[in-house]
């Protein structure tokens, strides 16, 4: 393939070409314009992109975070969904810390919890391979796997028009990792590192597609509580004049995530 | 769509450390792919494989390899954009981090512009690579601050027909 490389800003490049008039390639957007086109659908980062940014600041003890706790699947549908995402974000963080059984633990248990929600079929491939590949130390492909089997149950789901449960698979697979990120965070506070938690727009449109989901999806005492932290994160997720999230802030948010987490999973 | 494009699936399947990264997950309100009216038996079938999406993957994989490399996301955009128009992709990006995305339309006439503004609406530096064509643009940005920004694509107005697009990206 003819590949030609060349840095440039994008003003260089409009410049450059010469084809790019500054209609096509504006300096600032007015994002209020309402003539402005919007791809529908937004895609909620997994926890690994975060933990890319975090292992940069230096060497995270990954294995503190891992946490197994035990799973007790019911008929609510909606609290599997977050379930499953959940259990995602923590083979992330297996796979950050290189635990062979955590990671075939969670392979097994996407499987268990795909069941319920209709997905089994398309999970089987994906949780030999996860649990296969943890066997081989192949962390590239249990990466990969991890992120394939969450969008698969993804696609899946808006096959079989179950489309407020995607919703929850992605909003447990972030709080998942927020658990995870706000406690790395709280272990160790730098201004630095508090900017990972600046997601007041995520968590923002997070709670907005839960609040406009039926109600028969959020129903149960459980989801009373995912709603009442989503605000709550809302409130904490946001930098001070200093340009940082606070510590205080940052215990705040590792202490509302591990305890909604705990809810989920003992519910 | 030219004859070569065709020949991508099967290449791909091939030569993709992770083929199933090729199911697509069409998310714009005017892609067909991710929609369909099949019954829930057919839908444990593997989906279509998006010939545009396969021409960003084959542009992206060499950045997907080596010490160095990029990780693709399973996520990733579609549509349909006419000539002389722009749409825009809400991602949240975190700083430290390095996200490059590819933007492919099938025409290999189509002349595509692909940037990056940040929560502000301003237009973020970002270093770009074309692929010997002007169907397939990449960008790599680096952010400043963690937050949301917003991916831009549009269409040049050098074709009349308004032209199918997928947009990928991995992170690093």
């Amino acid at each position: 393939m003819d590949m030609k490389y060349a840095f440039f800003s994008i003003t260089a490049l409009a410049f450059a070409s010469g084809t790019v008039s500054a209609q096509e390639v504006p300096e600032t957007l007015d994002l209020n314009n309402p003539d402005l086109v919007f791809v529908d659908d937004s895609v909620i980062p997994i926890p690994l992109e975060i933990f890319a940014s975090l292992d940069k600041l230096g060497n995270q003890k990954w294995e503190r975070y891992i946490i197994s706790r035990p799973i007790d699947v019911d008929t609510n549908r909606s609290r599997t969904a977050m379930l499953f995402g959940l259990v995602v974000s923590e083979g992330f963080i297996a796979v950050q810390a290189k635990d062979k059984e955590a990671v075939k633990r969670v392979g097994r248990d996407v499987l268990r919890l795909s069941e319920p929600l209709g997905v089994s079929g398309s999970v089987e491939a994906h949780a030999n391979s996860i649990i296969n590949n943890a066997s081989r130390s192949d962390w590239d492909a249990v990466r990969a796997e991890l992120d394939s089997t969450r969008q698969t149950v993804i696609n899946r789901m808006e096959q079989q028009r179950d489309t407020e449960l995607v919703a929850l698979v992605s909003l447990g697979g972030w709080l998942g990792g927020t658990e995870a990120l706000a406690a790395v965070i709280k272990e160790n506070y730098s201004e630095e590192g508090s900017d990972l938690l600046n997601q007041l727009d995520l968590v923002r449109q997070l709670n907005s597609d839960f609040n406009a989901l039926p109600r028969r999806a959020r129903r149960g005492e459980i989801f009373t509580r995912v709603g009442q932290t989503l605000d709550h994160l809302e409130a904490l997720m946001q930098r001070d004049e200093s340009g940082a999230i606070s510590e205080g802030k940052v215990i705040e948010i590792s202490l509302a995530t591990s305890n909604l987490v705990e809810a989920i999973y003992e519910s | 769509m030219r004859a070569d494009l065709f020949s991508l699936p099967i290449a791909l399947a091939l030569v993709l450390p992770f083929p199933v990264l090729v199911f697509a997950q069409g998310t714009d309100a005017g892609s067909e792919a991710g929609s369909t009216d099949e019954s829930a038996e057919a839908s444990q079938a593997p989906e279509p494989l998006n010939d545009i999406k396969l021409l960003a993957q084959a542009a992206a994989l060499p950045s997907l390899k080596g010490e160095d490399k990029f990780i693709l996301r399973e996520s990733w955009w579609s549509g349909n954009i006419a000539p002389g128009k722009a749409k825009l992709i809400q991602v949240q990006l975190f700083r430290r981090n390095s996200y490059r995305f590819w933007l492919a339309a099938p025409n290999r006439e189509a002349e595509l512009n692909l940037n990056v503004y940040d929560s502000e609406g301003k237009l973020v530096p970002t270093e770009s690579e074309s692929f010997g064509g002007t169907n397939i643009v990449s960008i790599t940005v680096q952010p400043e601050l963690t937050g949301v920004y917003y991916v831009r694509l549009s269409l040049k107005t050098s074709l009349e027909q308004s032209q199918d697009w997928a947009v990928i990206y991995a992170y690093r």
